[in-house]
This record gives C-alpha cells, sequence and structure tokens, in this order.
C-alpha cells in the first residue's frame, strides 16, 4: 500500500492554480519565439555551410560547432551570468535594472542559438540530398543563387525535413525546462516553487509532466498537419 | 554565334575531360554531338552556359564571353535554354508553375502574362491538359516536352539538349524528338547530344564525333554518314547503326 494521501487539489488553488498556468503561457511564449529564431538562423547558416564561399563555410562550421558542443546548460549561464558583463559597467547595471523579465529574453537567446546549431544540420542534410540537376535546371534559366534557392531547393529541401525537423521543435520545447536555472517561471520552474512551498512534490511533478505531454502531442500533431499539406502531390507514397 | 577556342577542362586535378576543343556554332543550325560516354560531350554543353567552369581557352555566345568574370552570367543564361538527361523539373512544383517561374523571376513578366505564355507552349508540346499535375504524375516522355516548354519559356536563342531522350522508354522518345525537330524546323539554333542518328539525319546540318575528350571528326550530315574519314568514328558507326 502506498502510504500517501494525495491531494490534487493543489494544483487548482489559489494561488497556485493561476502561478502553474502562468508557467505553462511562460513555457509555450519562450520556445515558441526560441523555435522561431532558430528555424531563421538554421536555414541561413546551413545555406552558409553548403555554399562555395569559403570563409561563409568557415563561418558556418564554426557557429555549428559553438553552440552544439558546449552543454545547453553552460550556455544558458553564460547568457546570464557571463554576457551582461561584457558590456560596459553603467550598461550592465541598466541591464539588470531596467530589463525586468531580462532572464526570460536571455533565455530566449541561449534556446535559439542552440537549437539553431542543430536545426541547421539538419537543413544541411536536405539540402546535401537535393540533386545537382534542380541546380542546374533553375542556374540555365538565368536564375542567380538566391532565388534558386529561395524558389527552388529551398522549398524542396523543407519538405524532406519536416520529420526531423518535428524532433528539433520538440527538443527545443522540453530544453526550455532549462532556463529555471537563470530564474524563469516556466513549468518546471513554477513546478518546483510550488513544490517548495507545498511538499506537494508528486502533485505538481505529475501535473507538469502531464502539461509537457499534452503540449509535445499537440506538436507533433501540427507538424504532422504542415508534411500532409505540404506533401508534393505523386512523389511520396500515401501511407495507408 | 558560339564560338569554341582551345577549351580545357579538368575536373579534379588530374582528370582531362576536355582537351583542347575548338569549334563554332552557326546561327539557325541544328549540331548534332555523339560519341561514346565519358568522351566529354555533356562537359562542353556545361561549358557553353557556365554550368561547369573550364580552365583553359576561351566560349563566345552572342558576343558574350563565357569565360571572363565581368560578363554578366545570367543575362548570358536567358539566351541560352538547355535540356537534361533526367529532365530535372521542381518536383513541387505544377507543371505551369515549372514553366512560368524563370520567366516571373527572371524576365519580371507579370504572373498572367506568363502563363498565358506557358499554357501556349504546353499546346505547342502537345499537354495542355498536364498543366497542373505535379512532375511524379507524369511519365518521363511528357515530362521531357515540359522541361522543353520550361526552357522555351525564356525565348532563348539557343538550345541545348544534354541527351535527352537517353532516359525514356522507347515508345516515348518519339514524341520528345517530334518537339525537337519541330523547333529545328522553325529555326532555333539547337546543339543536340544524342545518339538518335535518325534525328541527326533529318534534322542536324553538321555532326560531330567526340572521343576522350577530343573532337575526333566534324562534318556536314551527309558527308558525315557516308564518308567519315577517321576510323574511330567508322567504327563508332558500325556500332551504334549496327542495331538499326
Amino acid at each position: 500500500m502506498i502510504d500517501y494521501n494525495f491531494d490534487w487539489g493543489i494544483i487548482w488553488q489559489q494561488p497556485y492554480g493561476p502561478l502553474f498556468l502562468n508557467g505553462i503561457k511562460t513555457t509555450l511564449i519562450l520556445s515558441a519565439c526560441a523555435w522561431i529564431l532558430a528555424f531563421c538562423l538554421g536555414i541561413l547558416v546551413s545555406v552558409f555551410r553548403v555554399s562555395s564561399s569559403k570563409p561563409l563555410r568557415f563561418f558556418g562550421a564554426t557557429y555549428v560547432e559553438v553552440f552544439r558542443n558546449i552543454p545547453l546548460l553552460v550556455q544558458v549561464f553564460f547568457w546570464y551570468f557571463a554576457m551582461p558583463s561584457l558590456f560596459p559597467k553603467p550598461m550592465e547595471l541598466w541591464l539588470y535594472d531596467n530589463i525586468s523579465n531580462l532572464p526570460f529574453f536571455l533565455g530566449i537567446l541561449a534556446l535559439a542559438f542552440y537549437t539553431s546549431a542543430r536545426v541547421s544540420e539538419v537543413f544541411r542534410s536536405t539540402l546535401l540530398s537535393v540533386p545537382h540537376g534542380q541546380y542546374r535546371a533553375a542556374y540555365s534559366t538565368g536564375l542567380t543563387p538566391y532565388k534558386t534557392y529561395r524558389f527552388v531547393v529551398l522549398p524542396y529541401a523543407f519538405r524532406l525535413s519536416i520529420p526531423p525537423l518535428t524532433t528539433e521543435f520538440l527538443s527545443c520545447f522540453k530544453n526550455s525546462a532549462l532556463t529555471m536555472t537563470i530564474g524563469v517561471l516556466e513549468i518546471t520552474g513554477t513546478t518546483a516553487y510550488i513544490e517548495s512551498f507545498t511538499w506537494r512534490g508528486l502533485e505538481v511533478t505529475t501535473a507538469a509532466s502531464f502539461s509537457y505531454l499534452v503540449i509535445t502531442l499537440c506538436i507533433i500533431a501540427l507538424m504532422a498537419f504542415v508534411e500532409k499539406k505540404t506533401r508534393i502531390a505523386g512523389m511520396i507514397h500515401q501511407a495507408r | 554565334m558560339i564560338e569554341i577556342k582551345n577549351v580545357s577542362l579538368w575536373l579534379g586535378d588530374d582528370f582531362q575531360v576536355l582537351k583542347n576543343v575548338s569549334t563554332r556554332f552557326q546561327k539557325g543550325r541544328t549540331t548534332v554531338i555523339c560519341g561514346p560516354s565519358g568522351s566529354g560531350k555533356s562537359s562542353l554543353l556545361r561549358c557553353i552556359n557556365r554550368l561547369e567552369r573550364f580552365q583553359k581557352g576561351e566560349i563566345i555566345v552572342d558576343g558574350l564571353s563565357v569565360r571572363d568574370p565581368k560578363t554578366d552570367i545570367y543575362k548570358l543564361r536567358k539566351n541560352v535554354g538547355m535540356v537534361f538527361q533526367h529532365f530535372d523539373l521542381y518536383p513541387h512544383m505544377t507543371a505551369l508553375d515549372n514553366i512560368t517561374l524563370a520567366p516571373q523571376k527572371v524576365r519580371c513578366l507579370s504572373r498572367q502574362t506568363a502563363e498565358s505564355k506557358a499554357l501556349q507552349l504546353l499546346e505547342r508540346v502537345g499537354i495542355m491538359d498536364k498543366a497542373n499535375s505535379f512532375p511524379a504524375q507524369l511519365s518521363g516522355g511528357q515530362q521531357q516536352r515540359v522541361a522543353i516548354a520550361r526552357s522555351l519559356a525564356m525565348e532563348p536563342k539557343i538550345m541545348l539538349f544534354d541527351e535527352p531522350t537517353s532516359a525514356l522508354d522507347p515508345e516515348m522518345i518519339g514524341e520528345v524528338l517530334d518537339v525537337m525537330i519541330d523547333l529545328a524546323l522553325e529555326g532555333m539554333t539547337m546543339i543536340v547530344v544524342t545518339h538518335e542518328m535518325g534525328f541527326a539525319k533529318k534534322v542536324a546540318q553538321e555532326i560531330i564525333f567526340m572521343d576522350h575528350g577530343e573532337i575526333v571528326e566534324a562534318k556536314n550530315t551527309s558527308d558525315f554518314f557516308n564518308h567519315p574519314d577517321h576510323p574511330r568514328t567508322r567504327d563508332f558507326l558500325n556500332r551504334i547503326l549496327s542495331h538499326v
């Protein structure tokens, strides 16, 4: 027998209920912003990595290796504890004093840069799988490299990227939990906070797990929808 | 129209694909380039619109130097259409969008103008009803005809064909060749890499035989078939014509 009196009501109770909902909202906004930023940066860096310019390739490779090889937790710490002190002292103080949700913004940046390195590797692998003939066909009609990527190569590569991108999207969302270490009250941070007041660890961590699960399932459904919408007629076999 | 002077092309450091190739292609004429695989035919074609950068020599297309870095290569390519062995249609676009992309993005035509032009071209290549099909829904012959329409949409002065029928089933070769024959008879300047000797006899004014990166023989069509000079040409002709 488990000798434990469950009190699920704690999750709805004042002030914990609204606090918890606020945590969910923070997680959603933070990871959505990080994802959008990571997606754009990822495309840009992946194109650098397959470009014919050596400096661009070098920049792209350095970017990827820096941001994917340092543990995300260290990167979060870097943005919050180290980055502001790189500014002149008055500016540093101004940052801490005037931007009330500084941890939130820096958390977005940390998560975005880390995720963008991984997203760019996903895009690079799909860019490399676009047949050479596509570039030749586009160039032969007078399209510039920029327009070739914009209208021919990227739309095709994007479709091939959707399954691995779904995984990265989910990771980005779940990794947002690490921002609790710099004081962002997202789902995990809020859970720890409520637990410390109520000693109801089992109930609140269960609620947190459940929230993560529901949101990830929504992301998966969203990506499946995008995959279906962008499917190329006649090309990919319809799953039955 | 196109002048090729002493062109040499290396892939990597020691593999020479083209060896000091010189020839010229005149306006309004159709030239067929044939030769065994690996002889540099396709590479020569790609050098003409700088899809391949050659290290030595010079190519002048309609007055523009291909090798000169100051040449606006996009302007040059606008005038040079190209059709590929594997069609290389954009798989995520309909046949119509494949054709209208470059006219809209390079020639800055409105969508409406580009589409009505594209429909005319599709009618000309005989697949008007496939305008809204995606490449994967078309047969090889239909795809190649869309690819030809895609090149023609830029209103090029020169058309390059790189083994346009080699990847097709035998019963589809005819429909593609018919389109090319019409084009040649209309006076398009064409350079065609192919082994379709029936096509060559019918429309080409000149035939070039290449082997090991060199032009072995270049002659007008009837001389080429009736009085080939070089033993390698004779050997090649014997082998490919024995099946006909």
